[in-house]
């Protein structure tokens, strides 16, 4: 599992139906670089999470038909950023 | 799998249920590397040098085949000299 901290909620309401409902996330992980990741927490701006790819985010999320593959898992209680 | 070093303990109180409550970590694949967190399956301590598996073999190893994991130690290993490899 990789960790990120969450820079915002990202709207769109354009989607494949397989994305249903699901609630998105902005994601920066160690080296800067931006991802998007299904949300089934419901993380605010400015956590720090811990995400799972590939067909475990699937697994991650409360239906596991969703199409994504970066879901966070959780919300990393206290963490210090290097 | 990969051999990676555990760093310390990750405490995420407020994560998904299939997660439940099993023992999350830190591994670095060096030291001063990215950080990665890590479904513990057998018991270990900060410092011990351990082997991780990811895709499906992860999701069986820390219980279930629909256990969300990516990433999951299986192996600590006995003896480990770093700067050999």
């Amino acid at each position: 599992m990789d960790i990120w901290r969450v820079v915002d909620e990202l709207v769109c309401t354009r989607r494949v139906p397989g994305l249903g409902a699901a609630s998105l996330r902005v994601l920066r992980g160690q080296k800067g670089e931006i991802s998007v990741a299904t949300d089934p927490v419901g993380v605010p701006a400015g956590k720090w999470v811990f995400t799972t790819v590939g067909s475990a985010a699937r697994l991650a999320m409360p239906d596991p038909t969703t199409q994504t593959d970066l879901t966070i898992c959780g919300i990393i209680d206290q963490w210090e950023e290097e | 799998m990969k051999i990676m070093r555990v760093e310390k303990t990750l405490v995420s109180t407020n994560r998904i249920d299939a997660f439940g409550h099993r023992p999350l970590l830190v591994v670095q694949d060096k030291p001063g590397g990215p950080r990665s967190v890590a479904v513990d399956a057998v018991g270990c301590i900060p410092g011990d040098w351990v082997i991780c598996v990811g895709s499906s073999a992860a999701r069986e190893a820390a219980g279930s085949k629909d256990y969300p994991s990516d990433l999951t130690i299986v192996g600590i290993i006995d003896h480990w000299n770093p700067e050999a490899a």
